[in-house]
């Protein structure tokens, strides 16, 4: 029973804290309910359409021209003008009122009509692969309309059998699974969001930490406000208290975001909470851990801009992981948003349950195990002697009684 | 001006904290980024073949597939629902289906379709397998037909035109071999050093502020806010370009990422940006004199910067209540001109008004000095 007790008054202990640090609410609460829809605003357009492209017709024949309306007809392309030769239409790109240069060649019409194969050229200003992208989806498009189109004509014209060749002989389609609308915002805010909670938890708990280091040199050494458990009940407690603050937080962000901005949304509820249970109970044994490295509370906001950017990489939403090299592989098992951003990709995107992300929430475990010990040992060697079993009472306390 | 200079050189030796970020940051920093994606494009996607038919014909769409550069099938699943599994599980990022009796089928004009599946939820692998399975089909498509043809007695020759009748060359300008790292690189290292730049000038000045210092380092001036300032912040300048440049000379020296332009102008750039960005965290540092708050404010802006400076979605195609935040942040700028120089190698005269609003940054701060003066002069340390 006095356990319990400790794990009780260390919880109630870590919770005044938190609530009376403005700092600290700051990363608890500011953050992780204004972050994802801020960055879901962003990328909220979700895809780039009707970019600016001119047209250098060396042809200037009907063919030709009707291959420019048809590419101004699809969702990416928007024909913005006819540049008389390619210095002029460099100088658009350079002016960036263009982004793409397509060139149709001089011999374009001749050559459909004589039955020899025509070609165009297409420039891509390359500043945003997602325009290359988009362009290179409306180009194959064209491509392959063009090139039905052309041999519909010269077999009716060859007088082969249709039958031979109508069209080619076998149909191809293409399935996209998880984000059917390839768009920015539905690809990267499902994995945005499960690293805004790792992060805003591992800085709040570091600031904490921060304000308890500056605390300590106030007081030559010694917090005044240290709450005296048990260190294996302090750890359980002040992760009690986090797992209290963000499962609801995790509801919010995984749940009511998507759902806010019409984001893929597969997963059941049943199925991503325990998970994230998991990671923010490896996240909070992680920040108790990580705690000791920071001896102000203006350092955690420094660890906060190094390692979200280094964390969102090492995760793999941007650079898939089976690319890292073995080093960084190795570094990024040990963050627990490496595994809840996967499983919870999955889960959302392509409907897997718990059992289909046993890969993620195995290691998720792990590391709460890890971490859980790695915070002990350095709570029990750091830990003031002489102060373990002092009848010291938490001001907490001084306050519920 | 000496003593202010000779103070601000001896703080950023008292405390490890300036060496690790103006140092040990922005090398491991670069170092990371490079290192991680210094394969340029992750070739080589996990992939999953379907094959219900098990004839030569589908035997020979396998055998291409492997050939693939983009994809590499690891799975060879029995069923859909198999391969559907593996995605949902995360093994795979797509796969190849091809149907039961596709060989006969085709044989007999029948065309049975062959589909392809791609998990977009991941996009980078998504895309890369959606490219490689798109090329297979074409190809297989476009095999059976040449066969068809040269049996009804066309001449190869006359079969390809029939064909491949319309064909596309697309130049990506700048980076053909579309490697990320490129792509990444220049932008995240730059915003990275910016906010370094950022949080250290706002840390050197508030720190004063936070320690009861302030009028000490004022005094080293004579009162003169302008000379203190510049005592102060001159030689994290000069240390900062130095890293900056070093960080370029890594990209653009050692990577060989591309570089169409005199290397000066790009120095140039990471100058003005330093610069730029130490008036930008003075304005704050203006506004809010007290190191949490105007670090928190910092950092805040600085983790936005990723996004919102427009480095993998265009700025002008957001919402312009949010697109409009792209255009006061000095990395946005910097970006632009590493575009228009670095990569497409244009004129100066196009990048003209990037480099005036970089410069435009050091003048802003004037506004607030008095203001700044004042709160140095007597420093009241709010935690």
């Amino acid at each position: 029973m006095k356990f319990f007790h400790n794990i009780f008054r260390a919880w109630r202990h870590e919770t005044y804290l938190v609530f009376t640090d403005i700092g600290v609410l700051l990363f608890f609460f500011f953050l992780p309910l204004a972050y994802p829809i801020v960055y879901t605003l962003i990328y909220n357009p979700e895809i780039v359409t009707e970019i600016p492209t001119v047209v250098v017709d060396r042809s200037r024949t009907a063919e030709s021209r009707q291959l420019a309306r048809a590419l101004d007809a699809t969702q990416s392309i928007h024909i913005t003008g006819y540049a008389a030769d390619m210095p002029e239409a460099r100088r658009a790109l350079a002016q960036k009122e263009a982004y793409g240069i397509i060139e149709i060649p001089a011999d374009y019409a001749r050559n459909i009509g004589t039955g020899r194969p025509t070609t165009m050229s297409f420039y891509c200003d390359m500043s945003l692969l997602i325009r290359y992208r988009q362009y290179l989806l409306a180009l194959t498009d064209v491509r392959m309309d063009q090139t039905m189109t052309i041999t519909a004509q010269r077999v009716s014209q060859g007088g082969l059998p249709t039958t031979t060749v109508s069209g080619l002989p076998v149909d191809q389609h293409a399935f996209f699974m998880g984000d059917p609308t390839q768009g920015f915002a539905s690809f990267i805010i499902p994995g945005i969001v499960v690293l805004i909670l790792q992060q805003s938890l591992l800085l709040g708990i570091c600031m904490a930490s921060g304000t308890a280091a500056d605390r300590r040199r106030r007081n030559n050494g010694r917090d005044p406000l240290a709450c005296h458990t048990p260190a294996v009940a302090t750890v359980l407690g002040k992760a009690l208290c986090h797992t209290m603050i963000f499962l609801p937080l995790a509801y919010y962000i995984l749940t009511f975001i998507p759902h806010m901005f019409r984001l893929p949304q597969q997963a059941h509820v049943a199925q991503y909470m325990p998970m994230m249970l998991l990671m923010i109970l490896a996240t909070s044994f992680l920040g108790q851990t990580l705690r000791i490295f920071v001896r102000e509370r203006e350092t955690s906001l420094l660890v906060l801009v190094f390692t979200s950017v280094v964390f969102l990489f090492l995760s793999g939403l941007t650079w898939p992981r089976y690319a890292f090299s073995p080093f960084w592989k190795a570094v990024s098992d040990f963050i627990p948003a490496t595994w809840g951003l996967e499983g919870f990709i999955h889960m959302n995107g392509n409907g897997a349950t718990l059992a289909d992300t046993a890969s993620s929430c195995i290691p998720l475990a792990l590391l709460a195990l890890l971490y859980f010990l790695t915070a002990l040992a350095l709570r029990k060697a750091l830990a003031p002697r002489g102060l373990r079993s002092t009848t010291n009472r938490c001001p907490a306390d001084t306050r519920a009684d | 001006m000496l003593p202010s200079l000779r103070r601000g050189i001896a703080t950023l030796a008292t405390r490890r904290i300036y060496i690790v970020m103006m140092i040990v940051v922005p090398m491991v920093f670069t170092f990371f980024f490079t290192d991680l994606m210094h394969r340029g494009l992750p070739q080589k996607v996990p992939v999953g073949i379907v094959d219900m038919d098990r004839s030569a014909l589908s035997r020979r769409v396998v055998r291409q597939l492997n050939a693939e550069q983009l994809i590499d099938i690891t799975t060879d699943a029995d069923s859909y629902a198999d391969a559907i599994a593996r995605v949902r599980r995360g093994s795979i990022y797509g796969f190849f289906y091809i149907p039961a009796d596709f060989q006969r089928r085709t044989l007999a004009g029948e065309k049975p379709t062959l589909t392809f599946y791609s998990n977009m939820s991941v996009f980078v692998p998504g895309s890369l397998s959606y490219k490689g399975f798109k090329t297979i089909a074409v190809t297989t498509a476009g095999q059976v037909v040449a066969t068809t043809l040269q049996s009804a007695g066309l001449d190869p020759g006359s079969a390809e035109a029939l064909l491949q009748p319309f064909g596309q060359d697309i130049h990506p300008i700048g980076n053909p071999w579309l490697n990320y790292s490129i792509y990444l690189s220049q932008s995240f290292i730059p915003a990275m050093m910016a906010l370094l730049v950022m949080l250290v000038t706002a840390f050197s000045i508030t720190v004063e502020i936070k320690q009861n210092t302030s009028p000490e380092w004022l005094a080293t001036a004579r009162g003169n806010i302008i000379v203190a300032l510049t005592g102060k912040l001159l030689p994290q300048t000069i240390i900062f370009s130095i890293v900056g440049i070093a960080a370029q000379s890594v990209l653009f020296g050692y990577l060989h990422f591309p570089l169409h332009c005199h290397p000066a102008r790009i120095i140039l750039a990471m100058i003005l940006l330093v610069i730029a960005s130490q008036a930008f965290a003075l304005i704050v540092v203006e506004w809010l004199p007290n190191m949490r708050l105007s670090m928190s404010v910092l950092s805040l802006i600085g983790i936005l910067t990723f996004s919102v400076a427009g480095f993998s979605f265009p700025v002008e195609k957001m919402y312009g209540a949010i697109g409009i935040f792209a255009h006061i942040l000095p990395v946005r700028y910097y970006f632009l001109i590493y575009i228009d120089q670095a990569l497409n190698g244009i004129p100066l005269y196009y990048s003209r008004l990037y480099y005036a609003a970089l410069c435009v940054f050091p003048v802003l701060p004037l506004l607030g000095l008095p203001r700044l003066r004042r709160r140095l002069a007597r420093p009241v340390y709010v935690p």
